[in-house]
């Protein structure tokens, strides 16, 4: 290793991942250099994640080739990829909390002979490897006695251990406080210095200009930049890098906003939100736009009274109970954030799904209306246009722009006030995005109002009135949507950048 | 959202059955198969009589699967049931048994007949109640749960009895119910409640919309609950029902023997089990029918009794039931993946 400079680490060679319909990564090519921190940026469905699954073996490309120090890399679970030398440090610990950190450091590493563990160097290296890493960590301590950033560093240490010289980061910060950030930030530093590459990805751009060596900006699938950072002239750039456009075309105004407020919040807080408080008004589509994270989900559903939050929620003049029945009695709907698992009855069909947010239309003293079922499907199918041959279609085999659809007529059955949508058109095709737009429209045009919770800046601008931005459970903004907003002071907002900063 | 209704061309899918008739016509025709080649083998099988007795010997074991396989379609266990047979029973007999009697077996509390037997419903309900409590409230998993109270229920009634039976210094009346023939036909009483459960049970199911909720909640709890479905007070009604049953239940065999036996209904919540699970009811929730679970537990039934007319030592049962059960689970997982292939 006599030169700085070596031949690259990891190199991507044009590199794509095909979906039904969607090119996730289209193209990518680029190298990361030995011993750096390289970060990778992007928006909401860049391709990031597609692009980390694949070198991390969880999916494989379609066309392209990755490589590993000039040899071919072909992972086909991450266990393989970790045979050859890349490990991911995901979002969620995969820590075990009644061992010890020791036990931890050589789980799945044990050596053994006839099923019984036998003793081997593997103690002491680990131990060494912690040592050097962070050395405040007790080896005999239990997990579960270790803050959730210590459980992090452990997990580094095991990947450091066992061999990884390049480790992948995604979002390691979005659990932390700030002092552990840092601690985090000199453990990589540490790491890099041990000739141990890093490829970290985070929303916080601030993270990425104290820490990265270079960074790679992807935007709609396609590979935009790769540099050192050292070029970099600080936030406005990578923010322009990553949208690459200053202005979304597709809102006009609608003329349906009245004053009238039917919906007032004050001071919502809990362990994820931080004295959120706004009005919703009648006819209008309100936008609440901010990170993963940022608390939109938890605003939805406390809304919706399925969790629980302090502060008052004043709906059409009376406070709103705490459970999803009593808001659906009160004219409040929701579109969950993850149609299959929270929204959808996946093995009923959809004439079976529709009707069960609207029971007291559907019961005749206690007795189902089986007739009303056909004729309530019949009428949603072909007002939303849901592409099906039947009504008794199981919604599991529903594409998800139809999944999202059936969800969406659940909705409507239940003739809400307030529609909440919760990243109403993640995962469904750009011909399904435009309708469940129309759909979400001309409810507003009818005098109901409507809130979006999404995490793609494109469709809050392209259909909100007003807009709320949110940062790490606080509402740092709010602005009516127009010609001439700043998207860059937008991004700037939600990704912590200078809070006072207002319109 | 008063845009006009113009129902056009979706095909209304006649032809097509729905996977939950599919499976229950399924389940009906391996019923009457397996009676059709059980009657070939078997002398004297296929008589009239004989059908009328796979269904009127099983009356119990098809009463408690009616409860039992609501709270399976609801993604719930019962194992309690047979526990609260016992308990019942014997609770029925004690309060009833006259006091003063030097032996404390046949001394009881001298209530009146009828007090007995809604004492005896009211222990049952209060089974019931201990399952839902934990499972609804604590979030207990409910095989665990009534696991427990089965053996909490079956306890008290070990505890009355001395572990043995009460059968003595009962009222005149007691008998009756258990033995009455209805409308001068040799049909027992107890048959009719089954008969008149099993419509309730159908009618309850396919007509209304307390049925209804069942499927959403088994179908997936979470998105029940985000739909505005008290999901809570629903599986409360549900244990409700069927430790009601299992109290009627109980109270009739008693009635039946004239005795009060903290035996009964051993192992009856593992036959209910199985005839629902025989009867295509998902273990998994969401998906079945009580006509299905009426027809497993005809498959059962020719099963064993054919088992016995071919002189099969009954020692055989157990393995015969676990062969049908396996098959019967087989080929319904085969059948309904071919079918959504």
């Amino acid at each position: 290793m006599a030169s700085q400079q070596q031949s690259p680490v990891l190199s991507i060679e044009g590199l794509i991942k095909d979906y039904p319909g969607v090119r996730a990564v289209d193209d990518v090519s680029f190298s990361i250099e030995s011993s750096t921190v390289h970060c990778l940026i992007g928006e909401n469905g860049a391709g990031k994640s597609t692009l980390i699954k694949m070198l991390t073996g969880a999916l494989q490309p379609t066309q392209g080739v990755m490589k590993i120090n000039g040899l071919t890399y072909t992972p086909t679970s991450t266990q393989d990829a970790r045979d050859n030398g890349v490990a991911t440090l995901f979002q969620e610990l995969h820590v075990v909390d009644e061992l010890s950190v020791l036990e931890n450091l050589t789980l799945g590493m044990e050596q053994s002979r006839f099923g019984f563990l036998i003793k081997s160097g593997l103690e002491e290296r680990v131990i060494h490897t912690l040592a050097t890493i962070e050395p405040t960590i007790d080896p005999t301590a239990r997990v579960s006695s270790l803050s959730v950033a210590q459980k992090q560093i452990i997990e580094i240490a095991r990947a450091a251990s066992s061999g990884a010289n390049v480790i992948i980061m995604d979002e390691p910060t979005a659990a932390l406080s700030e002092r552990e950030v840092e601690r985090l930030f000199t453990v990589i530093k540490r790491l890099r210095s041990q000739h141990v590459t890093v490829i970290y990805i985070s929303h916080k751009l601030d993270e990425i200009l104290a820490l990265g060596d270079a960074v790679t900006v992807l935007r709609d699938g396609k590979h935009i930049v790769t540099k050192p950072l050292s070029e970099v002239s600080g936030r406005p750039e990578l923010i322009d890098m990553m949208i690459g456009r200053t202005v979304f075309e597709s809102y006009t105004p609608r003329n349906t906003m009245s004053g009238e407020v039917v919906l007032s919040a004050k001071g919502l807080s809990n362990a994820l939100l931080n004295n959120v408080s706004f009005d919703i008004r009648k006819g209008e589509i309100v936008g609440f736009y901010g990170l993963v994270g940022a608390g939109k989900t938890e605003i939805a559903r406390a809304l919706f009274g399925a969790d629980e939050v302090s502060g008052t929620i004043v709906f059409k003049g009376e406070s709103v109970g705490n459970s999803p029945k009593e808001a659906i009695a009160a004219g409040i709907a929701l579109v969950p954030e993850e149609r299959r698992t929270q929204g959808l009855f996946t093995q009923l069909t959809i004439r079976e799904n529709i009707p069960v947010m609207n029971l007291q239309s559907m019961s005749n003293n206690g007795l189902y209306r089986l007739a009303q079922e056909q004729s309530i499907a019949h009428k949603y199918v072909e007002q939303l246009s849901i592409a099906t041959n039947s009504i008794e279609k199981h919604t599991e085999k529903l594409s998800g722009g139809n999944q999202q659809k059936v969800v969406v007529a659940k909705c409507l059955f239940s003739e809400p006030d307030l529609l909440l949508l919760d990243e109403p058109t993640r995962g469904v095709d750009v011909g399904a995005k435009t309708e469940i737009y129309d759909i979400i429209k001309n409810l507003a045009d009818k005098g109901n109002s409507v809130a979006v919770f999404s995490s793609e800046l494109e469709e809050i601008l392209g259909i909100c009135d007003r807009v709320f931005l949110l940062y790490s459970g606080s509402l740092v903004s709010e602005f009516i949507n127009g010609p001439d907003i700043d998207i860059n002071n937008i991004l700037n907002l939600v990704t912590g950048g200078n809070q006072g900063v207002t319109q | 959202m008063n845009v006009p209704v113009h129902i056009k061309s979706i095909p209304s899918n006649k032809k097509h059955l729905s996977d939950q008739m599919y499976i229950t016509s399924l389940v009906a025709l391996v019923a009457i198969g397996l009676f059709l080649i059980a009657s070939l083998f078997v002398p004297n099988f296929f008589q009239f009589q004989n059908m009328l007795n796979l269904v009127t010997n099983n009356w119990a074991v098809i009463s408690l699967g009616v409860g039992v396989s609501f709270l399976l379609v609801s993604g719930n266990f019962d194992l309690s049931v047979g526990g609260i047979v016992a308990l019942s029973g014997v609770l029925s007999v004690w309060l009833a048994q006259s006091i003063g009697s030097p032996n404390a077996l046949a001394s009881g509390l001298g209530l009146p007949y009828w007090l007995a037997l809604l004492g005896a419903f009211v222990g049952a309900l209060a089974i019931g109640g201990l399952n839902a409590l934990f499972v609804v409230k604590f979030r207990i998993p409910s095989i665990i749960v009534t696991l427990g109270t089965m053996m909490v229920a079956r306890g008290i009634a070990q505890v009355i009895t001395q572990g043995s039976q009460r059968n003595t210094n009962l009222p005149e009346e007691f008998g009756v119910l258990g033995n009455l023939k209805v409308f001068g036909t040799s049909m027992q009483f107890p048959v009719l409640f089954m008969a008149l459960l099993l419509l309730l049970a159908i009618l309850i199911e396919r007509k209304m919309v307390f049925g209804r909720l069942t499927y959403w909640i088994g179908a997936n709890p979470v998105a029940s609950k985000l739909s505005g479905i008290d999901n809570a007070k629903h599986i409360t009604c549900l244990y409700l029902f069927s430790a009601g049953i299992a109290g009627v239940v109980g109270i009739l065999l008693s009635s039946e023997y004239q005795s009060g036996f903290s035996n009964r209904g051993l192992l009856m919540e593992f036959d209910a089990l199985v005839i629902a699970l025989l009867g295509g009811i998902a273990i998994a929730g969401g998906f079945g029918s009580v006509i299905g679970m009426f027809f497993g537990a005809i498959i059962l039934a020719v099963v064993t009794s054919a088992a016995t007319g071919l002189t099969l030592s009954p020692d055989w049962q157990y393995i015969l039931k676990a062969l049908a059960v396996f098959l019967a689970i087989v080929a319904q997982t085969w059948a309904l993946a071919r079918r959504n292939k």
